[in-house]
């Protein structure tokens, strides 16, 4: 009986773990954007010039329609922005943090959609990668053996 | 008997049942002058690979406590860490938590493996190794049917960047940039230009002692008492069949986290040949250490490891050297490995056939001592 | 005595028992290609083009798989270290070309410099089986990659200097593949070929195997070859009938090891190719999944098994691939070919009855 209890136990340790690391390891690429964002009939302006920084690190410098990118793991994401919007321009620093969605791989924040303010579907949007040209030439599949005396071990 | 030939005699022994660590030495010796790579760079190279390679071997000492053997079917756990590690690719998962939880999805699957490899081993019980190694090649068959047509066809397989262009299999490389080195960049010290990945080392140290510990309980005395003789074994109460199964799931599941240790170092995981030689260069690695097929303890792990990658480093740059072709080096090592297994085996095996005809000989003194009481 | 009552008295046991000699797997294989010919023809493959293809499969590596005959009748089980005979095939059919024979005479040579080798290895390799008595399989196995990897090194060193064969320019050492048509590629197959539309009978080829297995035949039934069975099924009672049981299992592996080479000269002429380096270390796995799957045990092996396993195992080899392609644009083949040699190995060697000797 102790037995039975001591292995459903560390089975349940380890699906516990195991669920833990789905969210905290899960991986983001953030890409943020200096553009002009179109919402509900309004225009909202990119900046002369945005630099992010995320954990006192500046990841990207944009000038207008520049995007920067971060990576990130887990769902909750904090970075820092430095705004200057003239040149020679007294800078402006604002923090944000973000709740991302699982599901999304690579998540688009527009920046000046984000200082104005506004809901958050107006200024995320899910990064989609271009389709890869089909590669016609044929992988390599594997034989019985592949034995390579090269091989790095 | 003088006291000189007793230690000339021992001397002898100890260079005869240590000849393959001492030949590895001479042939690193010979080679470290002629290839001259600076020794900041060769201890770098060393401690890599060992971080790298050492929990694999370990892997392999359980079932040699049990009586069966070098365990071929270890490929197995390795194809286990490589199913999950396409999984948490596919799902994203970076990092150490990446790590983490490839391990333990690696469990539930070289579990399973595991197990019918005990099964099968059991039943072709006294050929155990040659059926191990069969076994891998039959599983590598059955790792490409779900690798290479199941997944994305019935296992959902969500990014297009691992598929192969043809919408389902697994493409030949896995790029696991994501999680490269997450642990052997955690508490990693510099010492005079040699980085030492200390959370490695640590969890290489951790499994030792749990096998210290392992050897302990009763299921290591009586895993002990099965390699010794089956029979006596089974007279004691021990149930060998399962234990020789346990040995062998043990063996699967810790392969199966040596692999993911071993390819989070990598950074880059070749889906259908990873597996296929690890078995073999672990093996012989273990059997540089000086182990035996039928003994073998966790310093032969170490030496094995230090003295066989030091060779798979020189060999290349040494046959450059010498005949001016690397690919001679090349072919050297793979050559210098096999051989290694081969003479292992040959001298367990000339061993277990005298030591079956010294006990014949034995029997037949004390027969003959039994007839002549009753004469 | 006792089966023969247990037939008189249930024709169904009998049924059951020749079933079960039979072996289900190997049924079950049997089935498969039976299926595989059936189904063959609605899908658009040429019924007489995949005869021939299985038929010439056939005649390349029947030598092959004949040669594991006399190891398993003296009891030294499935010569995994087929690679040894190989490479000293490979080294007659290199020399034979680089000293400059050509056609049917470079085959020839090929055969006459290739069996000192075979001999010379045969003669250490059975010297270190007899050594290693009842661990045989393992050491075989380890000892064909020892000498396979041995000989990637020597094909580099070699001086070989023929520029079909080696590297052009800085002559180090030979190609990995290279074709033999100019040399002895089809010296059998094309002899007395029979041609009917789409079917093509490599006669030559198939009378070459014919023959060294009526050799072989005829070998098992003269005195040697009776005490070689008996050195296999009973080696003490063989001793004690005083046999020279080492002699016996020594003069097997050497005509193991020479079929092997004669074998991979007979597959090179059929294939149109000869492959160095890394390719022997493929070769032992099929050969021995052949005879297996043709009814042969790990100490029984007749001529019979050696054909209809052949048979079996290329006809699955070859007919697989095309069959699954035009029905489901899929090609499992290899995955398949893998999965059913090795699981054909793996049943035999859990066999108890069957492999303990």
């Amino acid at each position: 009986m102790r037995k039975i209890l001591f292995r459903a136990g560390t089975i349940l340790v380890l699906l516990i773990i195991a669920a833990v690391m789905f969210f905290i390891g899960r991986g983001h690429t953030i890409y943020f954007d200096n553009k002009n964002l179109d919402y509900e009939g309004t225009r909202y302006e990119a900046v002369r010039r945005i630099n992010v920084s995320v954990n006192g690190e500046q990841v990207a410098r944009l000038s207008k329609k520049e995007r920067g990118m971060a990576t990130c793991m887990g769902q909750s994401f904090q970075f820092d922005i430095e705004v200057i919007r003239e040149k020679n321009g007294e800078s402006e620093f604002y923090s944000y943090s973000l709740s991302l969605p699982y599901g999304m791989d690579g998540i688009i924040v527009n920046l000046p959609g984000i200082m104005s303010g506004l809901p958050q579907d107006a200024w995320m949007s899910e990064f989609i990668p271009a389709p890869e040209p089909p590669d016609e030439e044929n992988e390599e599949l594997p034989g019985e053996e592949d034995f390579d005396p090269a091989g790095e071990i | 008997m003088s006291r000189r030939s007793l230690s000339g005699r021992n001397a002898v022994r100890f260079f005869s049942s240590n000849s393959v660590p001492i030949m590895f030495i001479l042939i690193i010796a010979v080679c470290v002058p002629i290839v001259g790579f600076s020794p900041a760079f060769l201890l770098n190279e060393i401690v890599t690979r060992f971080s790298r390679n050492a929990f694999l071997i370990l892997s392999l000492l359980i079932p040699i406590m049990a009586g069966m053997g070098l365990n071929f079917g270890m490929t197995l756990g390795a194809m286990a860490a490589e199913i999950a590690l396409i999984f948490t690719s596919d799902w994203q998962i970076w990092g150490i938590p990446g790590v983490v939880l490839a391990m333990i999805i690696s469990i539930p699957i070289s579990t399973v493996l595991g197990l019918l490899c005990g099964k099968i081993l059991n039943a072709a019980r006294g050929r155990e190794m040659i059926t191990s190694y069969i076994i891998s090649f039959f599983m590598n068959g059955v790792y490409q049917l779900v690798v290479l047509y199941m997944m994305g066809s019935i296992i959902p397989i969500v990014h297009n960047n691992i598929k192969l262009p043809r919408g389902y299999g697994i493409r030949s490389s896995v790029d696991l940039t994501r999680i490269r080195k997450c642990l052997d960049n955690v508490l990693a010290v510099n010492i005079g230009g040699v980085r030492i990945p200390l959370l490695t080392v640590a969890i290489i140290v951790l499994m030792c002692l749990v096998i210290v510990w392992f050897r302990r309980t009763k299921l290591g005395q009586d895993m002990r008492a099965v390699g010794q003789d089956m029979e006596v074994a089974r007279a004691a109460g021990i149930n060998v069949e399962r234990t020789r199964l346990i040995s062998i799931v043990i063996s699967t599941v810790l392969a199966g986290i040596g692999m993911v240790i071993y390819l989070q170092n990598m950074g880059d995981m070749a889906t259908y040949s990873s597996h296929s030689q690890i078995g073999m260069f672990c093996i012989a690695a273990l059997l540089v250490g000086g182990a035996s097929v039928d003994r073998a303890s966790i310093g032969n792990v170490f030496l094995g490891v230090i003295l066989f990658h030091t060779m798979f480093i020189l060999a290349p740059a040494a046959g450059a050297k010498i005949t001016g072709n690397e690919v001679i080096g090349e072919y050297f090592r793979v050559f210098v490995s096999y051989g290694v297994i081969t003479i292992a085996l040959i001298m367990y095996e000339t061993k277990k056939r005298r030591e079956k005809a010294g006990m014949g000989e034995l029997l037949a003194a004390a027969q003959r001592e039994e007839e002549k009481k009753h004469a | 005595m006792s089966g023969k009552t247990r037939t008189e008295l249930t024709a169904g046991g009998n049924l059951r028992d020749t079933l079960r000699e039979f072996g289900l797997p190997r049924l079950i294989i049997a089935a498969f290609l039976l299926l595989m010919f059936i189904i063959a023809p609605f899908t658009g493959v040429n019924f007489w083009a995949q005869i021939t293809n299985v038929i010439n499969r056939f005649s390349w590596n029947a030598v092959l798989v004949l040669a594991m005959v006399p190891m398993v009748h003296s009891g030294c089980g499935l010569n995994f270290g087929l690679p040894v005979g190989i490479i000293a095939g490979l080294l007659g059919a290199t020399l034979s070309i680089e000293f400059g024979f050509t056609g049917f005479a470079s085959f020839v040579m090929a055969i006459l410099i290739a069996t000192p080798f075979a001999l010379a290895f045969g003669m250490a390799y059975g010297w270190l089986l007899n050594k290693i008595k009842g661990g045989e399989m393992m050491i075989a196995t380890y000892v064909g990659f020892s000498v396979v990897s041995f000989f990637c090194m020597m094909w580099l060193v070699l001086p070989y200097k023929k520029p079909d064969m080696a590297w052009g320019f800085e002559g180090t050492g030979l190609r990995t593949t290279f074709p033999v048509d100019k040399y002895y590629g089809g010296v059998l197959s094309n002899f007395l070929k029979i041609e009917i539309g789409k079917l093509v009978i490599p006669t030559g080829a198939l009378l070459f195997f014919a023959f060294l297995a009526f050799l072989m035949w005829a070998f098992l039934h003269t005195k040697t070859g009776t005490a070689m069975t008996a050195v296999g099924s009973n080696p003490t009672f063989a001793r004690a009938a005083g046999i020279h049981v080492d002699r016996i299992r020594m003069l097997s592996v050497v005509m193991s090891t020479w079929l092997a080479a004669i074998g991979i000269l007979v597959y090179e002429q059929g294939f149109g190719f000869v492959q160095l380096y890394n390719a022997p270390f493929n070769m032992a796995l099929p050969a021995v999944s052949a005879i297996l799957i043709g009814g042969a045990t790990a100490n029984k092996a007749s001529i019979t098994n050696v054909v209809i396993g052949t048979i079996l195992f290329q006809g699955i080899v070859t007919m697989t691939p095309t069959v699954m392609n035009g029905l489901i644009n899929l090609d499992i083949s290899e995955v398949l070919r893998m999965v059913v040699s090795n699981g054909m190995i793996l049943y035999a060697l859990t066999r108890k009855s069957e492999v303990s000797r």
